[in-house]
C-alpha cells in the first residue's frame, strides 16, 4: 500500500464520516458509533503502524520546533501526523455531537462548530465550548 | 431484542465467548484480549515496511508471537473455568497469573521493540543491553509457560472435580507436558547460536504460514507440536470421555499423551539430525 493510497482512503473515510455527523440527527446512534469509535480507532490503527515501521528512521523529535519540523521531512511521518489530526478532530466533532444531543443544544448551532473542527480543530472546540458555556450559565458547561 | 441477536449472530458470538472467557478467568482473558488488539497495528505495519529480518518481513515474528501467546492465554483462560473458583481466588494464584501475564508483556515488548529497531531478539547479543536482556526472557518465557504446569499440577489435584474423570486427566497430562516438553524443546533452541540445523539459514522459502525450514533441521517446529500439547491431548481427552466408557477414554487419553510425546521426540531428533520436517507437504 503506498502512502499516497493511504493517505486517500483515510481522508475519504473521515470525511464520510464528518457528512454522517452533519446528518446525525437521522441516525444518531450510528452516527457517533461510526464517527466516535470505529473511525477514529481505525485511524489509530493506520497511524500506530505507521510509528511503530518508521519512527527509528526518522530525525528530529518533538523538542524543539526545530526538530519537529525535521520530523516532518520525511513522508512517513507527515502521513501519521495527517492521520493524528483526523483521527483526534474526528473524535472530538463525535463529542461535540453527542454533547449537544444530551443538552439539548439545536442541531443548526451544532453545525458550524463542526465544520470548524472539521477545518481547523481546535477553533471549533473552542467554538463549541463557549456555544456551550453562552447557553447554560454554570461551571459545569465549561468543566465537564 | 430477539431480532437483534438473530441479525447479528457474527458480531454476537465473539462478544458471548469473549464474556465467557473472562468469566472464566479475568486477568489471563484480559491479557489475551490486548494482544488481540495488537494484531491490527502490527498487520499494519507489515503493510507499509519493506524491512526484513532473516529474509521476510519484519513484523512477521512479532505477530507470530501475538497470535501463539494469545491462543496460548485464551485457552489457560478457558480451562481455568473447569477449575475450583476458590484456588483461582486465592491471592497466590492471582499473584502468580499476575506476574505471568507480566512475562507475556515484557516477551512481546521485547519482539516488538526489536522490530522497531530493526534488529533481532532472540539470539541478539550483539550490544551489551540486548546480550543483558536476551537470558533474562529466557527466564520470563519459563515463568509463562509454567502456568500450563501449575494448571496441570492444579487438575491432577482436583478430587471433587465434576469434570468426567477421562476429560480431567486429558487436561492434566495435556498441560503438563506443554509444559515439559516446551521446556525441553525450547531450551535447546534458544541454547544454540540460531534455531537451524544445516540447510539455508533464512525465512524465506520456508513453510506455509510457519516458515519452517525446508532445507535443514529446524526446531521450531517441536517447539511448536511440544506447546500444542494442551490442545491435542484435551482435545482427543474430550471426544474420548464423551464416546467412550470412563476407562477406555482414559486408557486412550494416557496412549495419546505417550504417542505424542513420542511425535515431539521424534520430530526433535529430525531437526537435530539436520533434516527438514515435512519439506514435500509444507
Amino acid at each position: 500500500m503506498t502512502l499516497e493510497a493511504i493517505f486517500s482512503v483515510a481522508n475519504m473515510t473521515a470525511l464520510a464520516s464528518w457528512l454522517a455527523l452533519a446528518a446525525s440527527p437521522l441516525f444518531p446512534k450510528a452516527a457517533i458509533l461510526v464517527a466516535g469509535r470505529i473511525v477514529p480507532l481505525l485511524l489509530a490503527v493506520a497511524y500506530t503502524g505507521l510509528i511503530i515501521a518508521f519512527w527509528t528512521r526518522a530525525q528530529g523529535g518533538f523538542d524543539s520546533l526545530a526538530n519537529v519540523q525535521l520530523l516532518f521531512t520525511m513522508p512517513e511521518m507527515v502521513l501519521a501526523g495527517w492521520l493524528h489530526y483526523l483521527a483526534f478532530d474526528l473524535f472530538v466533532g463525535a463529542w461535540e455531537t453527542r454533547t449537544a444531543r444530551d443538552e439539548g443544544i439545536p442541531h443548526l448551532l451544532l453545525l458550524p462548530c463542526l465544520v470548524l473542527t472539521f477545518l481547523f480543530g481546535p477553533v471549533g472546540l473552542l467554538a463549541f465550548v463557549a456555544l456551550r458555556a453562552a447557553r447554560t450559565p454554570s461551571l459545569k458547561a465549561l468543566t465537564s | 431484542m430477539t431480532a437483534t441477536t438473530a441479525t447479528l449472530p457474527s458480531l454476537i458470538a465473539p462478544l458471548q465467548i469473549w464474556t465467557e472467557l473472562h468469566r472464566r478467568e479475568p486477568r489471563l482473558a484480559g491479557a489475551a484480549f490486548l494482544l488481540l488488539s495488537l494484531m491490527p497495528p502490527t498487520l499494519f505495519a507489515m503493510a507499509v515496511d519493506t524491512r526484513t529480518f532473516n529474509g521476510v518481513n519484519i513484523w512477521i515474528k512479532p505477530l507470530k508471537f501475538q497470535i501463539a501467546l494469545f491462543i496460548y492465554l485464551a485457552t489457560l483462560a478457558w480451562f481455568a473455568g473447569w477449575l475450583p473458583p476458590e484456588k483461582l481466588q486465592s491471592r497466590k494464584f492471582r499473584l502468580y497469573s499476575c506476574a505471568v501475564v507480566a512475562a507475556v508483556t515484557l516477551e512481546i515488548v521485547w519482539i516488538a521493540g526489536a522490530s522497531v529497531f530493526g534488529v533481532g531478539s532472540h539470539y541478539n547479543v550483539a550490544t551489551p543491553f540486548m546480550a543483558m536482556v536476551y537470558p533474562l526472557m529466557g527466564a520470563l518465557a519459563v515463568l509463562l509457560t509454567s502456568m500450563s504446569l501449575v494448571m496441570g499440577v492444579m487438575f491432577w489435584r482436583d478430587r471433587n472435580s465434576t469434570l468426567a474423570p477421562s476429560f480431567r486427566l486429558s487436561l492434566a497430562l495435556g498441560l503438563v507436558l506443554t509444559f515439559v516438553l516446551t521446556v525441553i524443546a525450547a531450551g535447546t533452541l534458544s541454547s544454540l547460536p540460531d534455531h537451524w540445523i544445516g540447510g539455508t539459514k533464512s525465512d524465506a522459502g520456508g513453510s506455509a504460514i510457519f516458515g519452517w525450514s525446508r532445507t535443514g533441521g529446524d526446531l521450531r517446529v517441536a517447539h511448536f507440536f511440544a506447546t500444542h500439547a494442551m490442545h491435542v491431548i484435551p482435545l482427543v481427552g474430550f471426544v474420548a470421555s464423551l464416546t467412550l466408557p470412563d476407562k477406555a477414554a482414559a486408557r486412550l487419553v494416557v496412549a495419546t499423551s505417550i504417542a505424542f510425546t513420542a511425535f515431539v521426540a521424534a520430530i526433535f531428533y529430525q531437526a537435530l539430525s539436520g533434516a527438514p520436517f515435512a519439506p514435500s507437504l509444507l
